[in-house]
């Protein structure tokens, strides 16, 4: 039966819109002629659909914590373990896995990955990025590969920025306190008809941890510079133009960690401190096509240079041609031949053993006299990457969301690579909505990713949500994820040139250090397969939002071995594996008063011994914000972990602020008090401080 | 004898007519396709009257308009030219705004205008605001210099309901400090239909910024609503029809100052609605709550 043509989709559209009749002549209605701005593309789901765990840390919680980096916002989500490899290098992991790197774990700023392209990690206090520019964090709790790309293993942090046009005015903000604390910040932003920008330069600067287990000064402080540009432009009604750059320069202090591998040498080095540069910079290219289809091209160009060149000292002997070539024969043997160089020539192959007399001769014959060499450990990693993601929404319950990208990463070392290394990587991925009715749906899709030096994969993730209100839902999520091993772990090369030997080492000014260590080419993707069973609600009458999640995560495959020169090489030899809950509640009891409390239990298992110390078996936080009245507020925080990396944490912030007028100006004065209420190390036993509580003080003036 | 009759029919006939049928002159800037929509619409509301319509530029002076016209403005050109006339027909303006009256007309309320005012009113709107979102207490509002005297009846009709109205200035509306004030204090952002805030050049920001803090916007009118508001109220021509029917059948003397229309709709986003987890909007009941909260006022 043909009943004419079907109307058209504007029709009926604005049909359901107005709930009857089409008005769109109507000459009492249709006084202003606007386009749709918040169209089915741009709209996303409502906490309850959403398919998956997410947190999300908003402005007022950012500001109320005190934090001064983000991993430390980031206790602020259950199941995020933080912890401190030494006080300059945060390391924030999800559930767990390795202490010091956040290797399986993407992090987005603006829809840019931090992630390094070389060294597997994200170092969280070199991103250039002043948490006073934070709009608010999203954490996705779980693998989400299909939207963020591959990294997107264990969960996601997007941070995102406030936008130029939230940005007018100027802002200045200095922080001092005990352990050094002395922090600034100024913006500016501005406006123009069709366009807004806001210049942020800040500086940050502490001492770190105060000692190390022996009781010593512990040089872990840091000190950094950045400043950040970033620019919206309306093309015209349908296009926009957004583009932003960052840069840092900062140094970070290391102690001097190299021990001798021979006997009799005394003397050492100062430090082994890193001058640490960052840039970044992105353009986005937003398009309305029409109300039901959107898409956007981002490119974005990333830059780390660490520089460290340190002074270090062995016994000449570990310079010889003969020893490098027993390490690469087997590192085994040679190691304990180096270890005990004046013992008996352990028992090995005729060629080792040959080798061992030349070296246990050239130990003899000068070998064992101490010389001192520069160490240069810096490295220069860049990433280009480029997005294209199409929204389109087929119809009113359905939607399309995919895209192409393509990466090129390098790495420049010449002790890690010695040279440069490259990879390429391309994905496709794509992912549909679709509301069967008002209570199910269903999303679904796949991300195919293929690089270079690591092979392709494909990961698939299901979800379905059942709405029981359109505030409250249960949601069931499978998914697989992938992270590839990156060109460190996987292509590493890693050898020390030493320069400026003095005295020279057999003859020689330039030197090859003896051990050596490559990559075994050959790694596979880690594999993670994540099974959720979840609540989300708001309670509206009383203003509650509630999250529980149970999961199931097992990780295969995984690249466990730490990236140390001297042990084994990497491998996909490991499993891990997560069993537990959480809950996440955030209730705003009356315009005044905000309580949230997160809580995490996590069972965990893994292969390796490096993979179970950063799994808390509880942890959370419990926060209560409160706006008194007269510009006073304050907000105490308490986070916990009965044991991180073995140790316990506990402790208590308060942060109480006053926000005083003046004229067309808002000055706010704030003190914040950390007090510890364990004596543990934190997270790491070199990390210790000489007193339980740190005291700073903010102004902030905005006018 | 026949035509005879018929010429008595006539003349007996012809006083009567005159009196029972009115001329009414519609007039505005120009005759565009919704203008010669309202006069057919019009004309067939009321079918016994001399509906006609002719454009400002061509109005004779007021003094000549046939005493015993009743003219209809449809827009603020054709206000200004009634308000330049010394002398003229009773008059009922439509489709002008509190905020635009009170830009041409000050306090002035002349007696021989009546003007039906097109935003919806604020009362209404805050019960539609209350109706769909019953938790939320803090409504924020900005305004201008030039709307900034509809915030004492705001907040009268607010107290009534137990809601707090969280006015902001928002002087320069390229300077969104002031926008994100009040989307940081309230629950939901009421509209009020001032063109120097809501106009196609904020509306951009000021949705994408409301949405992003999950703060709903209701009003100021349809237009809004169909961009990515939540929810308006409006009166259609259908609505308008019916009130100026009314009005017509009475004596001029008795046509109340200001007026605004009892009949009305509900617009709503379901989209939006959806984005926020709020149930789907039902306008025939949002209607039905809002008109009662009002009857039992």
């Amino acid at each position: 039966m043909h009943l004419g043509p079907p109307p058209s989709r504007p029709l009926v559209l604005l049909t359901a819109l107005l709930g009857g009749p089409a008005v769109a002549d109507d000459l009492f209605v249709d006084s202003q002629a606007l386009p749709q701005i918040l169209t089915a593309t741009r709209l996303r789901q409502s906490p309850a659909a959403v398919p998956g765990s997410m947190s999300v840390l908003d402005s007022e919680l950012i500001r109320a914590s005190g934090a001064r980096n983000v991993p430390e916002l980031l206790r602020l989500v259950p199941g995020m373990m933080v912890g401190y490899g030494a006080g300059n290098q945060p390391a924030a992991n999800y559930h767990g896995s390795s202490v010091n790197d956040a290797r399986r774990m993407q992090v987005l700023v603006d829809g840019r990955s931090v992630y390094r392209a070389g060294l597997a990690t994200v170092d969280w206090g070199d991103i250039p990025l002043a948490l006073e520019d934070i709009e608010r964090i999203e954490v996705f709790r779980g693998p989400n590969t299909v939207s963020y790309g591959a990294n997107a293993l264990m969960a996601v942090v997007n941070i995102l920025t406030r936008s130029p046009a939230d940005s007018h005015g100027t802002r200045l903000k200095v922080i001092r306190g005990q352990r050094g604390i002395d922090d600034w910040y100024a913006s500016q932003g501005l406006g123009w008809e069709g366009g807004d920008l806001r210049l942020s330069l800040s500086g940050q600067q502490d001492d770190g941890f105060d000692h190390n287990a022996q009781g010593q000064h512990y040089r872990d402080g840091r000190r950094l510079t950045r400043l950040s540009l970033s620019a919206s432009h309306a093309l015209n009604a349908e296009q926009s133009l957004d583009w932003q750059f960052s840069a840092k320069e900062g140094s970070e202090q290391r102690p001097y960690a190299y021990t001798p591998v021979f006997p009799g040498v005394s003397g050492a080095g100062a430090n082994a401190d890193v001058n640490a540069k960052d840039y970044a910079a992105s353009v986005r290219w937003n398009i309305d096509l029409d109300p039901w289809h959107s898409l956007y091209l981002q490119g974005s160009a990333l830059h780390w240079d660490r520089q460290q060149v340190w002074r270090a000292c062995d016994a000449a002997i570990a310079f010889s041609p003969q020893l490098a070539q027993l390490w690469r024969l087997n590192p085994g043997y040679t190691e304990r031949l180096a270890r005990n160089i004046d013992a008996p020539i352990p028992p090995g192959s005729d060629q080792e053993q040959a080798l061992a007399r030349e070296v246990r001769q050239q130990w003899h014959n000068g070998g064992a006299n101490p010389v001192c060499g520069d160490i240069d450990q810096s490295t220069r990693e860049s990433r280009l990457d480029l997005e294209l993601q199409d929204t389109l929404s087929l119809s009113d319950s359905l939607r399309l969301v995919s895209g192409v990208a393509y990466r090129y990463d390098r790495a420049d070392s010449q002790t890690y690579y010695d040279g440069s290394l490259d990879d390429t990587t391309w994905r496709l991925f794509g992912q549909l909505e679709w509301r069967a009715d008002e209570h199910w749906i269903v999303q679904g899709g796949a991300m195919f990713e293929d690089t270079r030096l690591a092979g392709s994969s494909l990961a698939p993730r299901l979800a379905v949500n059942y709405l029981i209100t359109p505030r409250h839902g249960l949601r069931a999520v499978y998914s697989e994820a992938v992270r590839s091993p990156d060109m460190f772990e996987n292509n590493v090369n890693w050898s020390y040139r030493v320069d400026n030997l003095r005295p020279a080492a057999f003859g020689q000014r330039h030197a090859e250090y003896f051990v050596t260590t490559r990559g075994p080419g050959d790694l596979d993707q880690e594999r993670m397969r994540s099974q959720e069973l979840g609540y989300n609600g708001f309670f509206s009458e009383i203003g509650l939002s509630l999250d529980i999640k149970l999961f199931h995560d097992q990780l295969t495959g995984m690249v466990s071995e730490p990236l140390r020169n001297n042990r084994p090489i990497a491998s996909n030899a490991n499993k891990a594996r997560f069993t537990g809950s959480e809950a996440q509640l955030d209730w705003q009891l009356r315009s005044a008063d905000r309580l949230r409390l997160t809580y995490a239990y996590v069972d965990a298992w893994a292969s390796n011994p490096d993979d179970r110390h950063l799994s808390a078996r509880n942890s959370g936080s419990a926060g209560w914000l409160r706006d008194w009245g007269r510009g006073w507020s304050s907000a105490v925080f308490y986070y916990g972990d009965d044991a991180l990396n073995q140790y316990r944490f506990e402790r208590v912030d308060l942060r109480v602020a006053r926000r005083i007028p003046i004229r067309n100006a808002s000055l706010e004065l704030a003190g914040m008090l950390q007090q510890r209420l364990d004596d543990e190390p934190t997270s790491n036993w070199q990390n210790r401080y000489d007193s339980r509580q740190v005291l700073y003080l903010s102004a902030e003036l905005e006018f | 004898m026949r035509l005879l009759h018929a010429c008595l029919v006539l003349m007996l006939a012809w006083p009567l007519s005159a009196l029972a049928a009115a001329d009414i002159l519609v007039t505005a800037a120009q005759g565009n396709a919704g203008v010669r929509d309202f006069v057919t619409a019009l004309r067939a509301q009321r079918p016994t009257d001399h509906v006609r319509f002719t454009a400002v530029s061509e109005l004779p002076a007021g003094h000549r308009l046939k005493p015993g016209t009743r003219l209809i403005l449809l827009d603020l050109a054709a206000l200004d030219w009634r308000l330049k006339q010394a002398e003229g027909p009773p008059t009922l303006a439509l489709r002008v705004s509190r905020v635009q009256a009170s830009r041409h007309l000050g306090d002035r309320r002349p007696s021989y205008l009546s003007l039906l005012w097109s935003d919806p009113p604020p009362a209404r709107q805050l019960r539609l605001a209350h109706y769909l979102l019953p938790q939320a207490r803090r409504i924020g509002v900005l305004y201008t210099e030039n709307s900034r005297f509809l915030l004492d009846e705001l907040r009268q009709a607010a107290k009534a309901l137990r809601l707090e109205i969280i006015a902001q200035a928002w002087p320069d509306p390229r300077d969104n400090r002031p926008l994100q004030a009040v989307l940081k204090n309230s629950d939901v952002l009421l509209g009020l239909d001032d063109p120097l805030l809501y106009n196609a050049t904020t509306a951009k920001h000021l949705l994408l910024s409301s949405y992003a803090r999950q703060v709903p916007l209701i009003g100021p009118n349809a237009g809004f609503v169909r961009a990515g508001g939540l929810a308006s109220t409006l009166s259609d021509q259908h609505d308008w029809l019916a009130v100026l029917d009314r009005l017509l059948d009475q004596p001029p003397a008795a046509w109340p100052r200001t007026l605004y229309p009892e009949r009305f709709r509900v617009a709503g986003n379901q989209q939006v609605a959806r984005a926020l987890g709020i149930e789907a909007i039902d306008p025939v009941a949002a209607q039905q709550a809002v008109a009662a909260g009002e009857k039992h006022r």
